[in-house]
């Protein structure tokens, strides 16, 4: 029984980006909450920096999610 | 697997229907045999074949499936519908070429055979070719049929001008590299020019 | 969709519903990193949004409101009232003779109302045993993480006039 066959090659790369994902999800999620403490709290100078920051993430879960398509469109339809 | 692999010859096959008692058997489909069990001629002749799943490459009931129920795993092997996503539409009773689909009318649902998945995944062989006492039906390594049989397995089939691949192998006359299921290959036996006529 | 797809001889369906369980763990990886990035989007989406109120946030005009007589309560009394209108609970406590502390009644962390707790001499609120302090309305214990709102109030003769809210966003 072919344990890793050839069609299993790009899962552990994906496995990896969706781990990194995760993290990445979590980090946004704390600063959304902690910038939205500081505004209600009467301090809204961390609106901008927080907005900026949560762009960087999601733009980093956007080429990581482009990552993944690359390979899956490359090792099915490649 | 495990590098062996299924081979089935009709020409073996003495009825005792001991395939089919045995595939009854599995708890999961209790009662339903999954074996294809065919009188060839019942009224000329006591022949009879037993037949399970062939196992395409390229599986025509998965492809026509509607609920995407039918799935090839990575050893090749086509598993029987999924329970939570055949709708009962016989859209693979109806395409494969083989026959070997059968909906079963109180589950409203195909059942076919899968080879035993759940005895060839760890290394067991399936009911059928365990219990089948002329080894018409066989699961054994190519080496071994090499050795012990005097026809050799193909597992290429023409319907007409679609070829279909297969992982279970049927034993055929030392010199048939390829074997065509096509009525009209058997039957018409008259001159070169007339062949185009019958289409 | 086509301008976004690579293109492929098999239809798109039949790329996305695959026969090969092998193909399958693919789809569904993707499908489900699809879904997470949108999720990232969403909460970019909350960050601006909160950027945007901060952008267009003016300071509020409070009205000067009457909210009790200097003797009304006893020390160690209590006053609910709304301020600065009448859908803004608070509570007015006489925490001296001669000392008065206010706070917006709706608790940080969930919007529960607080009530004074006289032995402990703190504000507490019951949902989920969140405890502010009665001297500047901060948090001394549980999961709000803001103060307490605190409304500034002044001695105008024998009335208790409360002029604005300190510490809120608005």
């Amino acid at each position: 029984m072919n344990a890793d066959p050839p069609q299993n090659r790009g899962l552990t790369a994906i496995d990896g980006a969706m781990a990194l994902i995760a993290i990445l999800l979590i980090m946004q999620i704390w600063l959304l909450s902690a910038t939205l403490e500081s505004y209600l709290a009467g301090h809204p100078e961390a609106a901008l920096p927080g907005a900026m920051i949560s762009g960087i993430l999601f733009a980093a879960c956007l080429g990581l999610y482009r990552f993944v398509d690359r390979i899956d469109s490359e090792i099915r339809r490649g | 697997m495990f590098g062996r692999e299924f081979y089935v010859d009709p020409s073996r096959c003495i009825g005792c229907q001991s395939c089919l008692k045995a595939c009854e058997e599995c708890d999961t489909h209790r009662g339903i045999s999954m074996i294809n069990f065919d009188f060839v001629d019942r009224r000329e002749s006591i022949a009879t074949a037993a037949y399970v799943c062939w196992h395409c490459d390229e599986p025509t009931c998965a492809q026509v499936c509607p609920a995407d129920a039918i799935k090839k795993y990575d050893d090749g092997i086509v598993g029987s519908s999924l329970k939570p996503r055949c709708i009962g539409c016989s859209n693979c009773v109806l395409a494969c070429p083989f026959g070997i689909p059968k909906l079963v009318p109180e589950y409203e649902q195909m059942m076919k055979c899968d080879m035993c998945y759940d005895r060839t995944s760890v290394g067991k062989k399936p009911m059928c070719a365990t219990v089948c006492p002329s080894q018409a039906l066989t699961y054994v390594t190519p080496e071994t049929i090499a050795a012990t049989r005097r026809e050799k397995p193909v597992n290429t089939f023409w319907f007409g001008n679609q070829k279909i691949t297969t992982k279970v192998y049927m034993m055929a006359p030392a010199d048939a590299g390829e074997i065509a299921i096509d009525v009209a290959d058997y039957t018409w036996e008259g001159e070169n020019e007339l062949v185009p006529q019958a289409f | 969709m086509s301008w976004f797809r690579k293109p492929s001889s098999t239809p798109l369906w039949r790329d996305e519903f695959p026969v090969h369980t092998a193909d399958e763990r693919y789809v569904n990886r993707r499908q489900f990193t699809k879904f997470l990035t949108l999720t990232s989007f969403g909460m970019l989406v909350g960050n601006v949004w909160i950027l945007a109120k901060s952008a267009l946030h003016r300071a509020p005009n409070y009205p000067r409101m009457p909210v009790a007589a200097a003797d009304e309560i006893a020390v160690g009394g209590v006053k609910i009232f709304g301020y600065p209108t009448p859908g803004d609970p608070c509570i007015l406590v006489r925490t001296g003779y001669d000392s008065y502390a206010a706070y917006s009644q709706k608790c940080t962390h969930l919007s529960c109302a607080v009530y004074y707790e006289k032995e402990r001499s703190r504000l507490e609120c019951p949902c989920h045993l969140g405890f502010f302090s009665i001297t500047d309305g901060s948090v001394l214990q549980g999961p709000p993480q803001r103060a307490l709102p605190r409304v500034a109030l002044e001695r105008q003769g024998g009335q208790l006039i409360a002029v604005r809210m300190e510490g809120e966003s608005a």
